[in-house]
C-alpha cells in the first residue's frame, strides 16, 4: 500500500485505471455477455413469434440439427470461409508485396485495391449479381463477342453458387488484407534487406524464409478479422444469391436472421446463433491459445 | 396500416377508404411497401405501445399467435352472419378460440395457369388438361423456340408451380394430407414420387434466367409472347389489365392441369388491436361494417383481381377468370388453402418452400432424393 505519510483517502495503487475501465467493462458485459446469455436462454424455450419462457430443454437444438438446410449452411460456411480467408490472405499478401517492391504510382494502385472496401456488401452483391447473371453479364458479353457456347452460369447453379459468393467477398475484402500486410512489410527493418543482398539470397527466398515468418502477428490479426467477417457474412449472400438457388448458398447468419425475422422461429434462430458462437470459439480458441503461450515464452 | 401500394392494389383500397370516410370515419393511412415488412412493422408498433387501430395481415399461425398473446382483439361488432357468408375453411382460419380475430378482405387463387393464346394457337396446341398433356405441349413449344414456362425464380413462386403439380396429380385429399396433416405416409407414397418425377421434367422447360426473377417480369414475358405459360396467383391479372390486355382473351386463364377441380386460396385479412379510446373503438366497428359491405366487397375485388370472401355476391361485372372462380367455389369440396393457412408454424411453411426450391434448382437431385429431402426438411421443424 501507499506511503505512510500519504493522506488516507488516496485510492490504492492501480485502482484509478481499474475505475476508468469500469464503464467499458460494464458496456461490454451488458452488450455482449448479457445478450449472449439471453440468446442462450431463449434457445432453450419454445419461443416462436414473441419471446416466451416455456423451457423445452434442448428441443430447439434437436430441430436445428434435424434440418437439412442448417447443415448445408454450415458446409457452405466451411467452403466460403476457407476460400474467403485463404483467398484474401494470399491475394492481399501478393498485392502488398508487389506494391512494396516500389511500383510507380503506388498511390493509384492502393486506391484501386482499397476502393471496393468502401462499398457496402449489398452494393457489391448487386454488382456481382448483374455481372454473373447469365442473361445480362459476363456470359452474355462473351457470347456477344462470338463464343456462342461460352457458359459461366455459376450464379444459377446450385453446385457452384457458393463459389460466386466467395469471389465477390474476396474482391471486396482483399484491399483490407493488402493494407494490413503493406503496413507489416513497411515495418520491417531495411537492414534485413541489405544483409540478404550482401549474402546474395534470391528475393523470393527472403520473402519465404525471413519476411513471412516475421509477419506472423499480421497474419494472425488478418486471419481473425477475416474469419469473423466470414462467419457473420449475411448481406453479401442476401444481395448476391438470396441464399439460392434453393438454399444452396445459404450461410448460418442468413439462416438465423430469416428464422427470427420472417419465420417466427425465435427459439430456433437463437439456437442457430448460439451454434455460430460455438463455431467461432472452436476455431479461434486453439489459435488464441497458441498465441498466448508464445507470448509468454517470448 | 397495410401494404397495398401497387397501382391496382391502391385503387382497390380506395374503395374501402372512400366508403369509410363517406360514413364519417377518420382514416389515417400508414402504408408500408412489402407484405412481410408491413406485418413486422405492425407487430413492432403493437409491442411498442402505439398500435394501429386496424391493420392488414395474413391469416395463419402468426395471427394466431398474436391472438393467443391477446395482442389483437376479437373483431368488434356483429359477426353472426359471417358464419354463413364465408367459406367454412376461411371462417375456421379467421378464428382463434372460437372467436373471429380477423375480417377477411379478399380471396386470391394460387393455382391459376395463364397462357398466351396466340402462342398456343401458332404452335397448334390446346390448353392442356393433364400434366402429361402439358409436357407434350411444352415439347412442341420448345421446338418452336418459345419458353414453355415463364417462371419467377423465388421460392414462393417455385412452390406455386410445385403445388400445381401436387394438386394435379395427387388430387384434393392428397393435397390436404400433405399440407394439412403433414402425413408422413403420403410424403413417402408412390404418388408423391410421381409428382417429383413430373416436376423434375418441368425443369427443362424453364429458361436459364429464371433464378431471382420477379413474378411480374415473368408475366410480361408471357404478354410479349416469349413464353407460353405462367403458373401464378390471380394478382397477375392486375398487371395483365394494366398492360392493356383483357384477362381471359389474349392472355387466357385456366386452372392448372388437374383431374379434380379445386381452388387454392390465399386470404388477406384485417386485424384489430385493443384500445381504450372510444373513438378508435367506434372507428373499428365502422370499419368492419364497411369492409364486409356487399358493394364494397364487389368493387374492391373487381379492382384487385381477386374474388369476394362473401359467397352471396353476384358474379356480374367480374372478369371471366373471376367469374369462373366464383362458380367453382360454390362447391365447398373445391376449397383448399395455401400452405401458410393450414395453421402450420412459420418454420414449417418456410421449410416447405425451402425443400421445393432446393429440389427445383439443384438438378443433381433425383426425384427419389427430392422426395426424401422434402420429408426430412419439412418434418424436421415439426
Amino acid at each position: 500500500m501507499g506511503h505512510p505519510n500519504a493522506p488516507r483517502w488516496r485510492l490504492p495503487r492501480g485502482a484509478a485505471p481499474a475505475l476508468a475501465l469500469v464503464p467499458a467493462t460494464a458496456i461490454t458485459f451488458v452488450c455482449f455477455y448479457l445478450f449472449i446469455g439471453w440468446t442462450f436462454a431463449i434457445s432453450l424455450t419454445g419461443s416462436r413469434l414473441l419471446p416466451s419462457w416455456d423451457f423445452v430443454g434442448l428441443e430447439q437444438y434437436r430441430r436445428l440439427f434435424a434440418s437439412t438446410r442448417w447443415w448445408v449452411a454450415m458446409e457452405n460456411l466451411v467452403v466460403y470461409g476457407g476460400l474467403f480467408v485463404g483467398g484474401c490472405i494470399l491475394l492481399g499478401y501478393l498485392l502488398a508485396i508487389l506494391i512494396d517492391r516500389g511500383v510507380r504510382a503506388e498511390g493509384v494502385f492502393r486506391t484501386v485495391f482499397m476502393l471496393p472496401l468502401s462499398m457496402s456488401f449489398i452494393v457489391t452483391g448487386i454488382i456481382w449479381q448483374w455481372m454473373l447473371n447469365p442473361g445480362l453479364g459476363i456470359q452474355q458479353a462473351v457470347r456477344g463477342l462470338g463464343w456462342e457456347e461460352f457458359a459461366f452460369n455459376w450464379l444459377v447453379r446450385a453446385d457452384r453458387s457458393i463459389y460466386t459468393v466467395a469471389i465477390a467477398g474476396i474482391w471486396q475484402q482483399v484491399g483490407l488484407s493488402m493494407a494490413l500486410f503493406l503496413a507489416g512489410l513497411r515495418g520491417i527493418d531495411p537492414n534485413i534487406w541489405k544483409a540478404t543482398r550482401v549474402d546474395g539470397i534470391p528475393t523470393w527466398r527472403v520473402y519465404w524464409d525471413i519476411i513471412t515468418p516475421m509477419l506472423r502477428a499480421t497474419f494472425f490479426t488478418t486471419t481473425i478479422l477475416l474469419f469473423s467477417l466470414a462467419v457473420k457474412s449475411f448481406d453479401l449472400v442476401v444481395a448476391l444469391t438470396g441464399g439460392g438457388p434453393g438454399f444452396s448458398s445459404d450461410l448460418p447468419a442468413r439462416f438465423v436472421m430469416e428464422h427470427i425475422l420472417t419465420r417466427q422461429e425465435l427459439g430456433l434462430g437463437a439456437a442457430g446463433a448460439f451454434m455460430m458462437l460455438c463455431t467461432i470459439a472452436a476455431a479461434v480458441a486453439p489459435y488464441l491459445y497458441l498465441q498466448i503461450r508464445q507470448g509468454r515464452n517470448a | 396500416m397495410h401494404w397495398l401500394t401497387s397501382g391496382g392494389e391502391s385503387a382497390a383500397l380506395e374503395v374501402v377508404r372512400d366508403a369509410f370516410t363517406a360514413r364519417g370515419g377518420d382514416w389515417r393511412d400508414a402504408p408500408v411497401p412489402g407484405g412481410s415488412a408491413a406485418r413486422s412493422a405492425a407487430i413492432n408498433r403493437i409491442l411498442g405501445g402505439k398500435p394501429p387501430g386496424v391493420f392488414l395481415f395474413s391469416l395463419g399461425s402468426q395471427l394466431d399467435e398474436l391472438a393467443g398473446e391477446e395482442l389483437v382483439a376479437p373483431v368488434p361488432g356483429d359477426v353472426a352472419e359471417w358464419e354463413s357468408a364465408l367459406p367454412p375453411i376461411i371462417a375456421k382460419a379467421s378464428r382463434h378460440d372460437g372467436r373471429f380475430v380477423a375480417a377477411p378482405m379478399n380471396i386470391h387463387g394460387e393455382n391459376w395457369m395463364f397462357y398466351n393464346a396466340a402462342v398456343l394457337r401458332n404452335a397448334g396446341v390446346e390448353v392442356p388438361r393433364t400434366w402429361p398433356e402439358f409436357l407434350a405441349a411444352a415439347e412442341r413449344l420448345k421446338a418452336m423456340g418459345k419458353i414453355p414456362i415463364a417462371l419467377g425464380g423465388q421460392p414462393w413462386q417455385e412452390r406455386i408451380l410445385f403445388n400445381a403439380v401436387l394438386l394435379g396429380i395427387g388430387g384434393r385429399d392428397f393435397y390436404t394430407r400433405i399440407y394439412g396433416q403433414l402425413d408422413r405416409e403420403a410424403m413417402r407414397s408412390e404418388t408423391m414420387l410421381e409428382i417429383f418425377r413430373t416436376v423434375a421434367k418441368l425443369r427443362d422447360h424453364v429458361d436459364e434466367g429464371s433464378p431471382g426473377r420477379r413474378w411480374n417480369q415473368a408475366t410480361s414475358m408471357l404478354m410479349r409472347g416469349e413464353a407460353a405459360f405462367q403458373f401464378m396467383g390471380d394478382w397477375a391479372k392486375g398487371d395483365i389489365t394494366a398492360a392493356g390486355f383483357q384477362p381471359g382473351e389474349e392472355i387466357g386463364c385456366a386452372f392448372a392441369p388437374a383431374e379434380e377441380l379445386a381452388y387454392i386460396m390465399v386470404v388477406d385479412a384485417w386485424a384489430f388491436t385493443r384500445s381504450r379510446d372510444p373513438a378508435v373503438d367506434a372507428g373499428q366497428r365502422l370499419f368492419v361494417e364497411v369492409a364486409m359491405d356487399k358493394q364494397v366487397q364487389a368493387e374492391l375485388n373487381r379492382r384487385k383481381g381477386s374474388i369476394p370472401v362473401r359467397a352471396d355476391i353476384p358474379v356480374e361485372g367480374f372478369d371471366p377468370c373471376s367469374r369462373h372462380a366464383m362458380e367453382v367455389i360454390r362447391d365447398p369440396a373445391t376449397h383448399l388453402v395455401s400452405t401458410g393457412l393450414f395453421g402450420l408454424p412459420g418454420g414449417v411453411s418456410g421449410a416447405i418452400d425451402d425443400a421445393i426450391s432446393h429440389f427445383w434448382n439443384d438438378r443433381r437431385l433425383t426425384p427419389e432424393e427430392g422426395q426424401a429431402l422434402f420429408e426430412s426438411t419439412v418434418l424436421a421443424f415439426n
